[in-house]
């Protein structure tokens, strides 16, 4: 089915608020680094994907018109492809498709947002519908959070068991992203700091929710044979799931989260894997609010319904745990949105290659990443392996 | 010349961005939103899976036929789940805090967004205290209706 | 390459719908599976073509877009054109992970503003934007060239109008329809010298769908496949200064897709090619660039009347994006009319020649700077 693909180089830059540079040369600095990190030239690209979040973010529309010089695109066959949040594994799958397809052999995808130059809520709450939801919209903080307490309910997990999960998972993520030299938030925090800190949509509080940034990703996907002559260590696609629920966000459960569950039962059926607690080597879950993550635990089979909280008590997901998740900080320590979820699978490539640095976890082959868009409406997922 | 940064750090430009749309209801919703002015809430099922649907849905987004029957639905119905939102951001039409709640009205088989209030909504503890995930809650009408989703005002707590 | 074909397709017409986007959206994406009698849950996979919020006013126009399209928990994405959709959707086909893909693409252009209010979102805020650029201006630049350089007349220009509009006469899917001659085209308003009114493309509603399948598959959902034998894309810069308006990326896109399709005399090769022109010189320039007549014989070839529905190299039959232009969509009405046209179903716009291959044009951007084109074959 298909041909095989590879990862063959990544490239981010520094996230944050990156005022200093305008909106193309921040994403020229994701190109130039993934290019260099695979030692290529932009002559040796065949096509390029490109994504972003929706144009409100930065008040402009159709950025690939935009970023054409930025991005290497003059001259090249191009894809834009936009999925609101799971944009940057939907534009990865793209790449993927696109190799697999056998039209190029080395293909370019690049995923960006400038934050700061907009408002991230008032952008977001414009996916409702003006009629029935939108009314109603307190941001992307208020939809997860009824998605959280209708979790909790379900599975009858005590308020004080999720919240002192949600807080570890907050340390957890801000320890690791000060391994990370591309993280945006790096601060020293407690859990004490995470239970007390400023209420968002209740329980939800400042710790527990993603920031805004500036910042892109750049991925390059490879054809087997060109892989094999580019790249010392590629890191192969194992396997790539999309899955996206009805609109309206009380039509469907969202404490068990279908999407979520089946973009990743598409994927391991690809990849082989049955048991993806003992399989996977390294997780990368798009957590922009630590309850969320759990929920993500469950539907990528990680843990049973409703024992998130345990698991994360117990050191499952940190660095030492059995299944480390999201050594990057992951996104609730750095957000570009149209980037987020390609940097999940950058640095789910980075710990297959060993080149994850400081946030490396030793000998991981096999890894997941994943993204999650619109109200709750979207998840995709993607495996790569350190082996063919 | 090529190498030299400049001196003072790059300014930022402030932009604002309007556009005006005309967005079309459609017969479905429009008569939805007739209804409201009535104060009856109704809905539409689907001929295959037998559910639901409020808002209506003119089909089913699972069986992918038409919806052709409707249904008036209970004002009443039971929370599913809430929260307490203490956030603002430019465009926001409810003002912090309040407390958006998707409630299964009685008679459908989904959940319908809209809001809890009718009590001072200052306190969170005292909210937390009074809202229960499988609690009662029921329709206030708004007295002059626009044909809106503000025609119902909010939902109070059934005690 | 894994042979894949159109298998079945509808289209709405161009008046101003009152349903709502999702409404829309469901109406005809229901009705290309009802042709192909396939259930949603069946198709492989669903690429959706739409633009994001100010097309339709909503972020992540995905979001709304994906249950009338069909894709509730079916493998989906979305382009951010719908000739982008569907080189993607041949992709997703060729890749050999999915045998079927529904491609739906939606513009509601009655609920919009003016199209180059969006076409101004393209510009960067910094340069372009407060100069006013926007997709007329650049149009208009463009075009002022063409003419002095290639020594084009208004009256060829204006004559590409009166082809199409008269040829969208017979199409019921068309949204203007209305006889015109070459003066009232010269006489209507001037919107950006040298363009006037009646040579700029209307805003249109549209919502287009598009089963495609691989072969064994398309042979059980239609007895009249229309078969793709290849695509192309390309991007030129950015900005207007750093670009030959007049040699774009047109001639490389199409290259990439002739290549692809085996053809080596487009001139003779192509049958019948539906053209993206949302301004009327547009279809002069880049009937050159595709190699329908040689560099700088645009004004010929619209004199020559060969383009005519009935002449030997029928261009855009259908009335093209001067009679109908929902923005985003416009690429899959091309590509239906093109399919129309080879399996003889286009009935009062149908052209005279027997039609075995079409080709079907997208473009987006300022002048041109972004080209798609697709060969279809019967
Ligand atoms: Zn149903």
């Amino acid at each position: 089915m298909g041909k095989a693909v590879a990862i063959i180089g990544t490239g981010q830059t520094k996230h944050g608020r990156r005022n200093d540079v305008s909106y193309p040369e921040l994403v020229r600095e994701a190109v130039k680094a993934a290019l260099e990190d695979a030692g290529l030239t932009p002559k040796d690209i065949e096509g390029v994907v490109s994504g972003t979040m929706p144009s409100m973010m930065e008040g402009i529309s159709d950025t690939h018109l935009y970023f054409a010089d930025a991005i290497c695109e003059v001259g090249k066959p191009v894809l834009k492809v936009e999925t609101c949040g799971s944009t940057g594994q939907s534009i990865a799958h793209c790449g993927f498709y696109w190799v697999a397809s056998g039209a190029a052999d080395i293909v370019l995808v690049v995923g960006s947002e400038k934050m700061f130059e907009g408002d991230g809520q008032a952008t977001m709450s414009t996916v409702a519908d003006p009629w029935f939801l939108k009314p109603f919209s307190a941001g992307a903080p208020g939809v997860f959070t009824m998605q959280a307490m209708e979790w909790m309910h379900r599975f009858n997990i005590p308020e004080d068991k999720a919240r002192e999960a949600a807080a570890l998972i907050s340390l957890t993520n801000h320890d690791n992203a000060l391994n990370n030299p591309f993280a945006h938030i790096k601060i020293t925090m407690t859990i004490e700091d995470a239970k007390n800190a400023f209420i968002i949509t209740y329980p939800v509080r400042l710790l527990d929710v993603c920031p805004t940034s500036d910042g892109a990703c750049a991925v390059i996907f490879a054809s087997e044979e060109k892989a094999k002559k580019i790249c010392k260590k590629p890191a192969w696609i194992k396997g790539v799931g999309f899955r996206g629920e009805e609109y309206f966000l009380g039509e469907s459960n969202k404490s068990i989260w279908p999407s979520a569950t089946e973009a990743a039962k598409h994927a391991y059926e690809q990849a082989g894997i049955k048991n993806p607690l003992k399989e996977l080597d390294v997780a990368e879950v798009y957590n922009p609010f630590t309850y969320q993550e759990m929920i993500f635990y469950e539907c990528f089979g990680f843990c049973p319904r409703g024992e998130g909280p345990d698991y994360v008590l117990k050191g499952t997901f940190t660095m030492k745990g059995e299944l480390p998740c999201d050594p990057s900080g992951g996104v609730l320590c750095t957000n570009p949105i149209g980037a987020s979820g390609l940097i999940r699978l950058a640095e789910a490539a980075l710990q297959v290659t060993g080149k994850a640095g400081a946030r490396q976890i030793d000998g991981a082959k096999l890894a997941l990443s994943h993204a999650m868009g619109g109200i709750d409406q979207f998840n995709g997922v993607t495996i790569v392996g350190a082996d063919l | 010349m090529a190498d030299e940064k400049p001196k003072e750090k790059p300014r930022e430009m402030r932009a604002e961005v309007t556009v005006p749309y005309e967005m079309a209801v459609g017969s479905n919703w429009h008569r939805f939103f007739e209804g409201l002015k009535e104060e009856k809430i109704l809905g539409t099922k689907c001929r295959k899976c037998n559910r639901i649907f409020v808002p209506p849905r003119s089909f089913c987004p699972r069986c992918f036929d038409d919806n052709e029957e409707w249904v008036e639905v209970g004002q009443e119905g039971r929370i599913e789940t809430w929260c307490y939102s203490n956030l603002m951001f430019p465009g926001q039409t409810l003002k912090p805090p309040f407390v958006p709640v998707q409630v299964v009205l009685d008679g459908t088989d989904m959940g319908f967004q809209h809001r809890i209030a009718g009590f001072d909504l200052s306190d969170f503890e005292k909210v937390r205290a009074l809202v229960k995930f499988g609690g009662r809650v029921r329709a206030v009408w708004n007295k002059e209706k626009k044909g809106t989703i503000f025609d119902i005002d909010y939902f109070e707590l059934v005690t | 390459m894994r042979k894949m074909a159109i298998a079945q397709f509808a289209q709405s017409a161009g008046v101003e719908s009152k349903e709502n986007l999702m409404d829309f959206t469901y109406r005809i994406s229901k009705e290309v599976l009802d042709k192909a009698g396939l259930k949603r849950s069946e198709v492989g996979c669903v690429v959706i073509a739409s633009s994001d919020i100010f097309h339709s006013g909503l972020s992540c126009a995905n979001a709304i877009d994906w249950d009338g399209a069909g894709a509730f928990m079916v493998e989906g994405t979305r382009a951010e054109d719908s000739m982008f959709a569907f080189i993607y959707a041949c992709m997703r086909i060729m890749s050999g992970h999915f045998d079927t893909v529904l491609v739906t693409s939606i513009v509601k252009g009655s609920e919009n503003p003016e199209n180059d209010t969006l076409t101004g979102f393209f510009a960067d805020p910094f340069y372009m934007r407060p100069l006013g650029i926007n997709e007329t201006t650049a149009a208009a630049m463009q075009m002022r060239e063409y003419m002095q350089r290639c020594n084009i007349t208004e009256e060829q220009c204006a004559k590409v109008v009166v082809k199409n509009l008269g040829n969208a006469l017979f199409n019921p899917y068309a949204h203007v329809r209305k006889r015109v001659t070459v003066d009232d085209v010269l006489n209507s308003d001037v919107v950006s010298d040298p363009l006037k009114a009646l040579e700029c493309a209307p805003k249109s509603e549209g919502v287009a769908s598009i089963l495609l399948a691989a072969e064994d598959k398309a042979k059980k959902l239609t007895d009249k496949p229309v078969w793709v034998k290849g695509f192309g894309t390309s991007m030129d810069h950015f900005n207007l200064g750093d670009r030959d308006l007049l040699n774009g990326q047109l001639k490389i896109a199409a290259g990439r897709a002739y290549k692809m399709a085996g053809i080596r005399n487009p001139k003779k090769e192509i049958d019948v090619a539906e053209i993206c022109e949302p301004y009327a010189f547009q279809e002069l320039l880049w009937c050159e660039k595709l190699g329908l007549c040689g560099d700088g014989e645009g004004g010929k070839l619209i004199d020559s009347g060969v383009t005519q529905m009935h002449g030997a190299s029928p261009v855009n039959p259908s009335g093209g994006v001067l009679a109908m232009n929902p923005y985003v969509s416009r690429g899959l009405y091309r590509l239906i009319e093109s399919a129309m046209q080879i399996s003889g179903s286009a009935g009062g716009h149908q052209v005279d020649k027997k039609v075995k291959t079409a080709l079907a044009h997208g473009t987006h951007g300022f002048a041109g700077q972004c080209h798609s084109l697709v060969i279809l074959e019967g």
